[in-house]
């Protein structure tokens, strides 16, 4: 299966290659591997890091690794592409390579067993913000699905709320809108008036019912890079884009754009495998992902929001409006509830691929 | 059988290959999709039982047809032309078909969606001389699936076709002619025929490899294209679901096997030896 693997690399963040902002001095941080990490020394120890690749897993680099490297001694070899597949065998085979990943929260939720507790007596979380917090793991991002449009497209009739995305009268052709149950069944609730408090335990055939209206006028992607491509060329005015996704085209100059009313955050959080080799230093890793600093540097590159509300100091004033957890931004959204998910996912996904049938 | 025993060591790495590469999996997924969450055929009932797993297997059947039918009316003139051309002309039709098994998937399947989309070459031209007023859907559905898979799939038809009408003794249709049929009738008694183990092993190759689909539904289909092999990938890397995921695919393999011999006995009772 090689058309398996290059699926892997389509992921989310691998794609925004060719934007990795020249801006974001690497020099800025180099004074910033403050808290406790000078004190420990892990000279001669090593840890692998994997995560999605391309210039997403280079910003990790550049904002995580070195910094922890040049504070502790200690190697950190990178990896990957994270794969679920992979992961998951090398956990249930008892020996994983990987010491610290990158997963989504989904990801996290539905296999909360393939993991190892993290030590809080290390990894010092007290300055996060503590909805990014797990027993098993920390937010290294926080990124959010947004209201997108082609402003070339729709001129002045701005998308203010997914309902408007859902209207086929005021935006005639089609939407881009993700194949997934999650997030597309708050998505579908909120168009049909339901307040974002209200949405959980979610009123599924509600939502199916709503996406009935729309089914025939959207194009459904998986991958985000073909979301780029769709609102980039104007296929489509409106839709559903990651709000990183859309800064890396926005940056290049295409006149691509998000609404942040009713937009939903989700976190991509450092877990380490269980029996992971390394496991020690991988704590001490986490411990120096969770630094303001480090972090700040993180969103500058990719407009990928910081867990450490500290970190806001240092993000460019540029950068500000595009991040997920900046004040404004969060205040417009909310939270996915990973819990409902972890019950519900695999059911709901079984039900959406069914519903796609019809 | 002309491989003496002594000679049997010949096949020694393809047998160890596909004792250890292909078998052992096969066998490792058979026992997991009866043996978990308990033992019993609960993940096959599944399958077979949910309207989303069957639609999928039908989705898959039908898509993997129709790729093959579209490869045979398009490989067959693409073959015939081969075997009666010059012989520089024939080298670059060659070329030219083997042209996509250069480019990655991957690439492929985004220069399709650029050229096939709303605002995309095709439409943009057709619109330029008047021919539409308002863009085709031309992507994000079945055509599109089966566009894709065909320009990448036609390479498997149009060389078994080849190889075997290279070798039909043109005597044959003149023949046939000479002896009354009109060009037609001595195409479709004679000549055709001829080229049935060819058309059937391009059938087959065509057939069984659509089956396993991934990327080129997943990026040209629509929301009524998905096929089996997504559907696989989902329950593995999303949710670790091995024991349906492996059911899933025992299923497909069954499928395949129970086809190949049921296209092989037909040609068989045929005559169809080459």
């Amino acid at each position: 299966m090689t058309e398996r693997k290059t699926q892997t690399v389509l992921n989310r963040r691998a794609f925004l290659a060719t934007s990795l902002a020249a801006g974001a001095s690497v020099a800025a941080l180099s004074a910033g591997a403050g808290r406790a990490l000078a004190a420990t020394d892990l000279s001669g120890r090593e840890m692998v890091f994997a995560s999605w690749g391309g210039s997403y897993q280079a910003a990790q680099e550049a904002a995580y690794c070195n910094p922890f490297m040049k504070a502790t001694g200690a190697l950190v070899i990178q990896d990957g592409p994270m794969s679920g597949s992979k992961l998951r065998t090398m956990v249930e085979a008892g020996s994983p390579i990987w010491d610290t990943v990158d997963v989504t929260d989904t990801f996290l939720f539905a296999n909360e067993e393939l993991f190892e507790d993290l030590d809080f007596n290390i990894v010092d979380a007290s300055e996060l913000d503590q909805a990014y917090v797990h027993p098993k793991g920390i937010g290294c991002i926080v990124w959010s699905y947004n209201i997108g449009y082609n402003s070339d497209v729709v001129g002045d009739t701005v998308p203010q709320s997914w309902a408007d995305v859902f209207d086929v009268e005021k935006y005639p052709g089609k939407r881009a809108l993700r194949d997934r149950a999650y997030p597309m069944l708050e998505i579908a609730l909120m168009a049909d008036g339901v307040a974002p408090e209200d949405l959980y335990p979610l009123d599924v055939d509600r939502a199916f019912a709503k996406l009935d209206q729309i089914k025939d006028h959207v194009i459904w992607y998986t991958s985000n890079s073909v979301s780029q491509q769709l609102f980039v060329d104007g296929e489509v005015g409106v839709g559903l884009i990651l709000n990183g996704r859309a800064f890396d085209v926005n940056k290049k100059g295409a006149p691509v754009h998000v609404q942040w009313n009713q937009n939903i955050r989700s976190i991509d959080y450092l877990v380490i495998p269980k029996g992971a080799p390394n496991a020690e230093v991988a704590q001490h890793f986490m411990n120096a992902t969770a630094d303001a600093k480090n972090q700040a540097l993180m969103a500058n590159t990719l407009a990928y929001a910081p867990v450490n509300p500290a970190a806001f100091a240092d993000v460019e004033p540029d950068v500000l409006p595009w991040l997920a957890t900046a004040k404004e931004n969060q205040d417009k959204g909310f939270l996915i509830r990973a819990d409902y998910w972890r019950e519900n996912l695999a059911a709901l996904t079984e039900r959406w691929n069914e519903w796609k049938l019809t | 059988m002309t491989l003496k025993n002594r000679n049997l060591w010949l096949i020694a790495p393809a047998v160890t290959l596909i004792g250890v590469c292909f078998l052992y999996p096969v066998l490792w997924l058979l026992q997991r999709s009866v043996s978990e969450p308990v033992w019993g055929l609960q993940n096959y009932e599944t399958v077979f039982g949910k309207a989303v797993y069957v639609g999928v297997l039908w989705n898959t059947a039908s898509i993997a047809g129709a790729t093959t039918l579209l490869c045979a009316l398009i490989g067959f003139p693409v073959a015939y032309s081969m075997v009666h051309s010059r012989p520089w002309i024939r080298k670059l039709l060659i070329f030219v078909v083997l042209i996509p098994f250069w480019t990655s998937i991957l690439v492929r399947s985004f220069a399709w969606l650029v050229i096939l989309q709303r605002g995309g070459i095709i439409n943009d031209l057709l619109i330029g001389i008047g021919l539409i007023a308002q863009p085709l859907d031309l992507v994000y559905n079945r055509f599109g699936v089966l566009l894709g898979m065909v320009q990448i799939l036609l390479p498997f038809m149009v060389f078994p076709l080849f190889s075997v009408m290279a070798r039909i003794d043109g005597s044959f249709f003149k023949a046939a002619t000479n002896l009354g049929a009109n060009p037609l009738r001595a195409f479709f008694r004679v000549y055709l025929p001829l080229t049935m183990p060819g058309l059937a092993t391009g059938a087959m190759l065509v057939f069984i490899i659509s089956l396993g689909y991934f990327i080129t539904p997943e990026m040209l289909g629509g929301r009524g294209d998905t096929m089996i092999a997504q559907l696989i990938f989902q329950r593995i890397d999303e949710f670790g679901d091995w024991p349906l995921a492996s059911a899933l695919a025992i299923v497909l393999l069954v499928g395949t096997g129970l086809l190949f011999i049921v296209i092989n006995s037909i040609f068989k009772l045929r005559g169809g030896r080459s």
